[in-house]
């Protein structure tokens, strides 16, 4: 298998910094002074030249955000956020939206590369990439690039930034804009309905298959800087889209918030695949620094027959709250989340899934791989629950942990809530090390522990990248190398 | 929060505080048990009953649900009933009162009540965590019980059966079992009900010295209109080994926990759940495991049927300590939903520190398979016959596993009897 070996390599080939994206960007940005106010949002509305109905939706949830309270109940700890104490915007200079490719900053193209995402769309075509990819770039506030819009364009896709949507298609954002995830839905997704600053919009409208991959790339350069990215994706009846999401930061003492909110809308027989591979910067050894990932997303699968499916490699982040979820409304409707969460030092991450059946005949599958090691605490919790009216709904869920080392911990809190005679839940879930036997076997034929460890790691989440593109396959295999890196002996 | 949760106050938590007011005088105790039961109070006050927001009630907002209690003083006195098994040693608990000591050879009785008043149980009427309001409030009302001490190397042949019967009104009893080394028996702790509406609340707690064997059977047939808030605390010392029973077929708001450390190495828990819920019963069970040493196992098994518009919960948490390498612990939930009325809602959840163990929980809820049900039928078995079948099949399989037969079988009759009527 050759992407196993891929990973033996990469692992060997990691000096002591463990996190390769760790760098800063200089460039000169465009900053809001720090802190949460009215004027702010008001700031950044202005600043992206929204309508006016756009910045009273913000206020809105400003106006309510400040009622509401911390939700404690993740098993994560972190010490109180001061919300005055962070920046709401921040812009690489000269870039007040996207524009053309010529016009992007080179240190920025450079940053991107050095990420390996080329933006230069005759050299993803000239390059070794097997497939073509879209993407949005979203660096600190505001997406400064957008690629292939016009081959995009041709096949009816709509793929921008949601600023740019909002001032292009302000009806199909208002019409789709919180209809998912409301302003009021909890305390992080309210903050990010006042002030989110960038992120996708994407439409695919009746019977299109979208001719590409689309992805966006997030990257958090600037300090003291939260990121509050927003992204809508909506297929019309019998569409078809593919999207991909990845996130890096620059390597620092203090911790960052990234507090996103993503929403899909899938309609009658439409398909919507969305892929994450999430490597925020996750804090040093001595769990100093990294990114609290606090994160809304949700998935409405509102037509008949429609499906959404969400795959997510969670390695970076300090801590990490997220819970992509499914809201199986359209008979018929199916929901899927497979998720592999590594956790290393001293990173904890919350994370699972909602399958909320409403629809008659309605399907979900749930696989979810939990790796911790170091110090990390690692937590699955999901929810599966079948409404009154949900006839034949229908889950499999397994969850699977599994530990290295006896510092660190792994948790499994599933909800399971059937109201519904025919409804038929099965949920399972084991934990255990990685088997003696299997190290054994490894070690007698003389491949080194901490290879082995990656080689049984990678089988044990085989079934999750199975599901990912695989442009991220291989990827998602690498970081896997990576985040166990150093957790044994 | 606390603050708006004082501001307003429900019926039943003003309710309870009132019985507390009119019967402390009347409450047996030290000074200690008095202080202590003050204090309880106090916190009841402050915290009230648990809503869903509190994790630990999450599927039974006690808040919502418990809308008034009755007068506090018991009902009208019930009568002894016959043991599930005949010939069993009955130790009664008539409306909350301690009947009178009994000899039974290797087994040590007395009343509860001497030990509040002898400074030997204060300690234990501490609540468990911050959200255990059945200790809290036992702990603040209990007024008599058994006190158990099951004698070093002893293994009485009878089943010793705790009777608590009610109804109506308030009462709150404890039983507390000390066995010592070496020591087996089966004990079976029985709430009964009437008529008329009761609160009844149950503490019972069971410290197992080394290599003792015991088997403890919760029956709960409360009346249909009666509140049972229950728990059972067990700790298990070296090699010991404990089987734990719990049918629940009866009352309209009951809540069982079980709260168990397995603190000897060694040491197996079994836990074997039958709950059958009909009506408008809104039934809990709460298992909270805590694995805190090397080499210990456990395996919990939990069944349900679901009727009309009963609502069920399982809650069960495992919890393996950092030290507690090669734990084994397994623990299933299965669940017939039969009723479109009718939820069922579980939360099987693992919090586990150790990196050498096996733990797996599965849970699954569904209808009965219309492949068996036409296997029956192929075989001229009517669908009501056969539905009944599968039903029985599907529960009393874990009575199957009593080594007492004569015990499995009267068990067996109460199940069938409540399906017969049931279903």
């Amino acid at each position: 298998m050759p992407a196993v070996q891929e990973t033996i390599d990469q692992v060997r080939s990691i000096d002591v910094d463990q996190y390769k994206y760790g760098f800063e960007t200089m460039i000169e940005t465009d900053k809001a002074p720090k802190g949460l106010s009215e004027d702010i949002i008001r700031f950044i509305s202005a600043k992206k030249d929204e309508p006016e109905w756009m910045l009273e939706w913000r206020l809105a949830a400003y106006e309510r955000w400040l009622t509401m309270e911390e939700p404690d109940w993740a098993r994560v700890e972190y010490p109180k956020i001061d919300f005055n104490d962070i920046y709401y915007y921040a812009a690489p200079k000269g870039t007040s939206g996207p524009k053309t490719i010529d016009e992007v900053d080179p240190e920025l193209l450079a940053t991107y590369e050095k990420l390996g995402i080329p933006l230069r769309e005759q050299e993803i075509l000239a390059g070794v990439q097997q497939s073509k990819i879209a993407v949005d770039a979203v660096f600190d506030s505001v997406s400064v690039v957008t690629t292939f819009k016009k081959e995009l364009a041709a096949a009816g896709v709509i793929f921008m930034s949601i600023s740019e949507a909002i001032r292009e298609y302000p009806e199909l954002v208002k019409k789709y804009l919180g209809s998912v995830v409301p302003q009021s839905d909890n305390y992080y997704a309210t903050l990010n309905s006042a002030v989110f600053t960038d992120g996708s919009f994407v439409f695919v409208p009746k019977g299109v298959r979208c001719p590409m991959e689309l992805s966006t790339y997030f990257r958090i350069n600037e300090k003291n800087t939260g990121q509050f990215e927003r992204t809508l994706i909506i297929a019309e009846e019998g569409a078809y889209v593919s999207y991909l999401e990845g996130c890096t930061a620059p390597q620092r003492d203090e911790n960052q918030l990234h507090a996103a909110v993503v929403e899909l809308v899938a309609l009658d027989d439409a398909e919507i695949k969305y892929s994450t591979v999430q490597n925020w910067f996750p804090g040093d050894k001595e769990g100093k620094g990294g990114i609290y990932n606090f994160v809304t997303k949700r998935g409405d699968c509102r037509g008949d027959r429609s499906k959404i499916s969400w795959t997510q490699v969670e390695t970076g982040s300090a801590i990490t709250w997220k819970y992509p979820s499914c809201i199986l409304r359209g008979d018929e409707s199916q929901g899927e989340f497979y998720s592999i969460a590594v956790s290393n030092g001293y990173q904890q991450i919350d994370s699972g899934t909602k399958m909320i059946h409403l629809g008659k005949n309605t399907s979900s599958r749930i696989i979810s791989k939990g790796i911790s090691a170091g110090n990390s605490n690692n937590t699955y919790r999901g929810q599966v629950s079948a409404h009154r009216k949900a006839a034949n709904a229908r889950n499999f869920t397994q969850c699977d942990s599994l530990l290295i080392g006896d510092r660190c911990g792994a948790h499994t809190v599933p909800y399971i809530e059937a109201k519904n005679a025919s409804a038929q839940f099965e949920h399972e879930a084991t934990t255990s090390k990685i088997s003696e036997d299997q190290l054994f076997y490894c070690l007698a034929r003389g491949i080194p522990e901490e290879e082995a460890i990656a080689l049984i790691v990678n089988g044990f989440v085989k079934d999750v990248i199975q599901q990912l593109p695989m442009e991220f396959a291989v990827e998602a295999q690498k970081l896997i190398g990576i985040s166990l890196e150093g957790s044994v002996g | 929060m606390n603050m708006q949760a004082k501001i307003q106050r429900t019926p039943a938590e003003q309710g309870l505080m009132d019985a507390f007011d009119a019967l402390v005088s009347e409450l047996p105790g030290d000074s200690a048990v008095t202080a202590r039961r003050d204090r309880l109070m106090a916190d009841f006050g402050d915290k009230g009953l648990p809503s869903r927001r509190i994790e630990a009630w999450h599927y039974t907002d006690l808040r919502t649900l418990l809308r008034a209690v009755p007068d506090h003083l018991p009902g009208e006195t019930a009568d002894e009933i016959d043991p599930v098994l005949a010939g069993s040693h009955v130790l009664p608990l008539i409306g909350g009162r301690y009947v009178e000591p009994r000899e039974i050879e290797g087994l040590k009785v007395a009343s509860f009540r001497d030990a509040l008043s002898g400074g030997t149980a204060t300690e234990s009427l501490a609540p468990l965590r911050e959200d255990d309001v059945i200790g809290r409030l036992n702990g603040a009302f209990v007024m008599d019980g058994y006190t158990l001490t099951l004698a070093a190397g002893s293994a009485p042949e009878k089943i010793m059966e705790l009777q608590s019967v009610q109804n109506g009104g308030q009462a709150h009893g404890r039983f507390r079992l000390e066995a010592e080394a070496g020591s087996r028996a089966t004990f079976l702790e029985r709430h009964a009900g009437g008529e008329a509406s009761g609160l009844t609340s149950s503490v019972s707690e069971i410290d197992l010295a080394e290599g003792v064997e015991l088997v403890w059977i919760i029956v709960q047939e409360r009346g249909l209109e009666d509140t049972h808030l229950a728990q059972l605390r067990a700790k298990l010392a070296a090699d010991a080994k404990l089987t734990v029973y719990v049918i629940n077929m009866g009352g309209k708001l009951v809540r069982q926990e079980v709260d168990v450390m397995v603190e000897g190495e060694g040491a197996h828990f079994d836990l074997r759940s039958i709950n059958l819920l009909a009506g408008q019963s809104h039934t809990d069970l709460t298992l909270t495991l805590g694995h805190v040493v090397p080499n210990t196992t456990s395996e919990e098994i939990v069944r349900n049927v679901v009727l009309d518009r009963a609502r069920g919960a399982f809650q069960g948490q495992i919890r393996v300590a950092r030290e507690a390498q090669k734990t084994d612990a397994q623990m299933s939930c299965n669940s017939l939903l039969l009723s479109d009325d009718g939820e069922f809602d579980a939360k099987p959840e693992l919090e586990i520190f150790a990196d050498d163990v096996v733990c797996a929980h599965g849970a699954t809820v569904d209808d009965l398979d219309p492949v068996h049900l036409f296997y029956l039928a192929a075989r001229g078995v009517p669908e009501k016959i056969a539905r009944a079948l599968l039903i029985k099949g599907f529960v009393e399989e874990l009575l199957d596993e009593l080594d007492d037969e004569a015990l499995s079988d009267a068990l067996r009759e109460r199940v069938e009897n409540w399906l017969d009527a049931h279903v």
